[in-house]
């Protein structure tokens, strides 16, 4: 199969992926037993009026088959509806929360990049050393702790030092840049860590895996015959090798990491997109399920298709 | 302003170690000013009380909007707020408050009884739409109308019972801003985000707002009433328990408006305030009591609902659920509320009392100690909503209790939209379940509570299936007894009535518990919590010592 | 060769495996961690089968106050519900193991089934199952797991399936890959050729030989059930009345044992999760390192995603 071929088939791939998982959760949504209107209406002041008239202005009122076709024919046009929870459009809601999720997440994502990649190469340089055996289990240890759990014991750790809750301080009134910048990253501490300790066991397991595979190739025996420094054979040679393995397989975790986000951001009160999930699903907020979801399916097909097109690009044998 | 305004609240705030070094001037706080920091795990759900629903929400719009009246400090009598007083007329269907004069908007712009006026009249005229958020405020209202800025006369289509109770909850928007968003017949009201900064007339200003977050209040130094004396006050929302008490030890935040039960040792210890009033959060054991209910109909009879109630250890309750923060509860109405029957008093946990209530009632143990009624086994569902917390372990201590009266319960948890959907089911017609376990939050006015247990609830409020002509006729009656004190009797008179048809066993009544850094002073508890929709009070009183 | 991404078990040309029980045995003797973690597995699930007759106190039974301290009689203190916490850990883990094989054998039972027929019969049949596979592949599935849980209502046995029904696809992947390569092999061919029953070759060759690496599989997807089970108790959607390691975290964080001071109701759950999670990571990657030394990359991503292998997906299903 030639090079364009094999990008256009998995970009369809990736648009057909999506558009079933639009379908798929159109219809789970509204299998459940129990509509937005019984549970919005649930609070004082609601009325028989009330009921009717959320039922009328979230188009409940029609048929099934016809809600499908609205809501495809407005997705086309970019607009995700309306929340049920507080009117206001889909996309200015998760907007908000993306946008405070992504930080957290990068920053937990790079530290588990920086110092699994570290390990990784360290524990498969020293194969067979007591450097590797406390590298995999300490790897192996973190990638076996319940996330939301190993987030309670730092809370535990941190308590009074760091803090434990939300995502700034939110009493600091047009702060300076700098100041802003700090009370974030002191907020963001804490959840970041708790995500980047827990990718770390698995970065760590898989970059030792790659270079294990690379050093035991005929190359780089031969240079570490002739005597070349270790550092430079790892840094030419053997890292530049497993690379291949590593970012596509880091490519593909990143996909799932956002939706993974929502045990951190349950511990750590952080509003973003986890929670919004989580908090549409007990509203029945179906515009927000939808349009969240998109956004997650959207998200993992998306770095599936990167790191397809990663892995075609740096290894042109696949055919 | 903006200046003094950012400097102040950077001074305001307890700093962490982190942030030590970035609040750069120094200075001492006065007694007045500051900023005061409470923290909610509930939240704001929408700023357009077209939209909102959360009791966060309500309590925020009795700070940033004009109301006509409000509770006194106890929450027993109405006090004046925008109406500064009010008449009626003889017949009791036109009732005319007479309003502050010179009173301003946020933005400068006049408040006056027109714009109470017209409220009203977009409410009634959108009560099917857009308004239909407001319609059971305006009940049985024809229209409103402004004859100067200082009057405000509402003719009513039948004498009300509660003007005032309906009143204390009404919000009065201003004209000149919600006026341009009534397009879609009305629809609009609904879509205006009614962004922060809010144009309103409370002693507070939204002005900065952030969902799940946070909500950022100054001083309205325009304001009519009585003015707050702090400089500004925010809420801030935690999406779980731990983080919010852990940021209060941490003098992040000054206040938690409900403390949960298990941290009051340690917040005590560490040197907070914490202060515990009886509150409006009841728990309840709810029998479906649907005459036409189609399985299991031995559950309608009285004899056997009063067996079982006898069966709920409700002393074990509070201690293991509530740590001791919560009192044995009888009545539909809570005691807080100053409408609860005093003759009313909680089932005495007898365990030989109920055995032999059902004895009685001929249901004799067959296998493994359970009964057999009808010939079946009395073992039973229980709905819990899993959103209600405390449902779970008061499951399990009802479970016990009962397994000792041959009566076997099994705990259906399920989440607050599917639960109540299997109860009401099928169509609002309630002939599916036995038995659920939840939670009422009362109004102060006992109309709202008296009103669930009416036919005219099937598949709207009602819970228990509970359908009586005579009750319906006692509720409507109550509506329209202006006389307050022979509204009183006959409310009475219902909450015994109930008592003893048993749609629920009334379980505990959940105190109000919040907790101050001691910093602070003067913050009003009430049965809502410190920040609350009945009166403007508690925040315009809270100062640093 | 610097590939290391194999479809899982499509070697060109796999060593002949050894006998099932053997290639276990053979394993953990081999491999200290292997065996460190089967002893502590089966000390979990011989701790967890006798939990009626060693568990010291009631499941139900009140001991002491809410959140107790530790003390003599209850060495871990007690929950939120004045219930002693060595019980409730015996007993929770009884719960979670529980889960944790009933899932796997819903993953198992359906990728099994799918990687069989699809590696077998190839072709049009490989393709479309391949297809299904692939879409279950990107569906985010822990918010998938809250959505399903929330709305069918906290049960366990609506956790077992929510999450069976989510795990089997590298199961399928790997029966697949390896169910094609036995196919071809000239003992089956030989067999098809004397005339014999589709269902008797797959289950009298190609079963058997598929069946150690399953095992494998097995090990490591159910401690990705026990984490998914804990996850979704932990917010919230466990089933309340089967008190699961992960519901004993979730009663705990939400009555703020941590702020309370109770560290007790919330370390030894978690630990003891992790501990079993670990176990079964121990013995799963060294059962796939011995079986297949190339696969030593797939088992690594099975939790928090789900690896996809990269090359050799036969570009005849595009």
């Amino acid at each position: 199969m030639r090079g364009a071929d094999y990008v256009v088939k998995r970009t369809a791939f990736a648009l057909v992926t999506i558009f079933v998982a639009v379908s798929i959760n159109f219809v789970l949504f509204r299998l459940a037993p129990g509509s937005a209107v019984s549970n919005l209406s649930r609070v004082p002041h609601a009325t028989q009026e009330l009921r009717q008239a959320l039922k009328r202005q979230f188009g409940l009122d029609k048929s099934r088959g016809r809600q499908y076709l609205i809501y495809l024919e407005q997705l086309t046009r970019g607009n995700l509806g309306v929340s049920f929870e507080n009117e206001q459009p889909v996309s200015t809601n998760l907007k908000t929360a993306i946008l405070n999720t992504l930080p957290m997440v990068a920053l937990g994502t790079l530290f588990a990049i920086v110092v699994g990649t570290l390990t990784g190469v360290i524990a498969a340089w020293r194969r067979g050393t007591p450097i590797e055996g406390a590298t995999v289990t300490t790897a192996l240890g973190f990638y076996s702790m319940p996330t939301h759990w190993l987030g309670l014991m730092l809370v535990i750790l941190f308590t009074g030092i760091l803090p434990t809750g939300g995502m700034t301080n939110d009493f600091l009134i047009n702060p300076s840049f700098w100041t802003h910048a700090r009370d974030v990253l002191s907020h963001m501490v804490l959840p970041s860590l708790t995500l980047g300790l827990v990718l770390f066991g698995e970065y760590t397991l898989i970059v030792r895996s790659a270079m294990l595979e690379t050093l035991g190739e005929d190359y780089i025996l031969t240079a570490r015959a002739k005597g070349l420094r270790p550092w430079a054979i790892i840094r030419k040679h053997a890292l530049r090798n497993a690379m291949l393995p590593i970012v596509t397989l880091v490519a593909l975790s990143l996909g799932y990491i956002v939706a993974g986000a929502i045990l951190i951001e349950t511990v750590f009160s952080w509003p973003g997109v986890g929670r919004a999930v989580y908090d549409a699903v007990l509203n029945r907020d179906y515009p927000m399920l939808q349009g969240a979801f998109l956004f997650l399916t959207i998200s993992v097909v998306f770095f599936n298709l990167v790191a397809d097109l990663l892995y075609y690009k740096l290894d042109p044998r696949i055919t | 302003m903006r200046k003094r305004w950012s400097a102040v609240l950077i001074l305001g705030t307890a700093v962490g170690v982190l942030l030590a070094s970035a609040s750069g001037a120094g200075g001492s706080h006065s007694k007045s000013g500051g900023t005061f920091r409470l923290a909610t795990s509930s939240g704001i759900d929408s700023l357009n009380p077209y939209v909102a629903f959360n009791q966060d929400a309500y309590s925020m719009f009795e700070y940033i909007y004009p109301l006509l009246v409000q509770y006194d400090k106890d929450n027993k009598q109405f006090v004046p707020d925008f109406a500064r007083s009010w008449t009626t007329s003889k017949d009791g269907k036109t009732w005319t408050f007479t309003t502050v004069a010179g009173a301003k908007w946020s933005d400068g712009k006049p408040l006056t009884a027109a714009d109470a006026a017209w409220t009203i009249n977009t409410d009634i005229k959108y009560k099917g739409g857009g308004a239909a958020n407001a319609a059971g405020l305006i009940a049985h209202i024809r229209r409103a109308v402004a004859p100067n800025p200082t009057t405000l006369v509402v003719h009513y289509a039948a004498a009300p019972g509660n003007v005032l109770g309906q009143f204390q909850q009404f919000a009065i928007l201003p004209k000149h801003v919600w006026s341009k968003h009534l397009g879609h017949k009305g629809a609009d009201l609904k879509t205006f985000p009614n962004n922060a900064p809010v144009v309103g007339a409370g002693p507070f200003k939204l002005v900065e707002y952030k969902k799940n977050q946070i909500a950022l209040f100054q001083r309205n130094d325009s304001f009519f009433g009585p003015k707050p004396q702090v400089d500004a006050f925010g809420l801030r929302i935690f999406s779980n328990d731990d983080a919010m008490v852990s940021a209060l030890k941490a003098h992040e935040i000054d206040a938690i408006e409900a403390v949960p039960a298990t941290a009051i040792k340690t917040l005590k210890s560490a040197g907070f305030t914490i202060t515990q009033v009886p509150g409006v959060d009841q728990t309840d054991f709810i029998f479906n009591s649907n005459p036409k209910k189609k399985t299991h109909r031995e559950l309608l009879n009285l004899k056997l609902k009063e067996a079982f109630a006898h069966a709920v250890d409700r002393d074990q309750i509070i201690r293991v659920v509530f740590l001791g923060t919560a009192k044995p509860a009888d009545s539909i109405v809570p005691q807080a509320t100053g409408w609860h029957n005093p003759q009313l008093k909680p089932e005495s946990f007898d365990l030989g009392l109920a055995n032999k209530m059902l004895d009685q009632l001929g249901y004799k143990r067959g296998s493994g100690g359970v009964r057999v009624a009808n010939g079946h086994k009395m073992a039973y569902d229980v709905i819990t909503p899993t959103s209600v917390q405390s449902t779970s372990r008061t499951f399990q201590i009802m479970q016990a209790s009962f397994a000792k009266i041959g009566v076997q319960l099994r705990q259906k948890a399920l989440d607050a939209t599917t639960a109540f959907d299997e109860m009401s089911g099928p169509n609002g017609k309630y002939l599916n379940f036995d038995l659920a376990l939840w939670d009422w939050v009362a109004l102060i006015d006992p109309d709202f509570m008296l009103s669930v247990v009416t036919c005219a609830q099937y598949g709207g409020w009602s819970d228990s299936g509970y359908c009586d002509k005579k009750y319906d006729r006692m509720y409507s009656q109550q509506q329209l007894t202006p006389n307050q004190d022979k509204r009183r009797a006959l409310v009475w008179k219902m909450q015994k009535y109930l008592y003893d048809r048993r749609p629920y066993v009334w379980l505990a009544t959940q105190d109000s518990v919040d907790a101050l850094s001691p910093k602070w002073t003067g913050l009003v508890p009430s049965p809502q919590g410190p920040f609350n929709s009945l009166s403007k009070v508690s925040l315009t009183s809270v100062h640093q010592k | 060769m610097s590939v290391v991404l194999h479809e899982p078990g499509a070697v060109a040309d796999p060593e002949p495996v050894p006998s099932r029980g053997g290639i276990l045995w053979n394993t953990i003797r081999r491999r200290p961690s292997a065996a460190v973690g089967a002893v502590v597995l089966s000390l979990v699930v011989i701790a967890a089968v006798l939990a009626p007759w060693i568990a010291p106190y009631g499941l139900h039974d009140q001991v002491g106050p809410v959140f107790g301290p530790p003390s003599w009689s209850h060495p871990l203190g007690l929950d939120d519900g004045g219930i002693d916490m060595v019980t409730l850990l015996v007993w929770g883990a009884r719960i979670s193991l529980v889960v944790g094989f009933a899932a796997t054998l819903v993953s198992m039972i359906i990728g099994g089934a799918i990687g069989v027929l699809a590696g077998y019969f190839g072709g049009k049949t490989d393709s479309i199952l391949m297809r299904i596979t692939d879409y279950f592949l990107v569906i985010p599935d822990v918010p998938l797991m809250i959505v399903v849980a929330a709305i069918w209502g906290p049960s366990l046995f609506h956790i077992v399936i929510v999450i069976g029904i989510l795990l089997w696809t590298s199961t399928a992947r790997v029966i697949r890959a390896q169910v094609k390569s036995v196919r071809e092999r000239v003992y089956v061919k030989r067999a098809r050729s004397l005339g014999a029953g589709h269902a008797r070759i797959v289950f009298r060759h190609v079963l058997p030989q598929v069946a150690p690496l399953l095992i494998a599989n097995t090990v490591l997807t159910i401690a990705v059930a026990i984490f998914d089970e804990t996850a979704l108790s932990f917010l919230g959607l466990g089933d309340p009345s089967r008190v699961s390691l992960g519901k004993v975290i979730e009663n705990a964080f939400q009555r703020a044992a941590i702020s309370s001071g109770a560290w007790w109701a919330i370390v030894p759950p978690g630990a003891l999760v992790a501990v079993v999670i670990l176990s079964c990571s121990l013995i799963g990657g060294a059962l796939e390192d011995a079986l297949n030394p190339r696969l030593r990359v797939a088992h690594v991503s099975a939790r928090t995603f789900r690896l996809r292998p990269l090359v050799g997906r036969s570009d005849s299903s595009l």
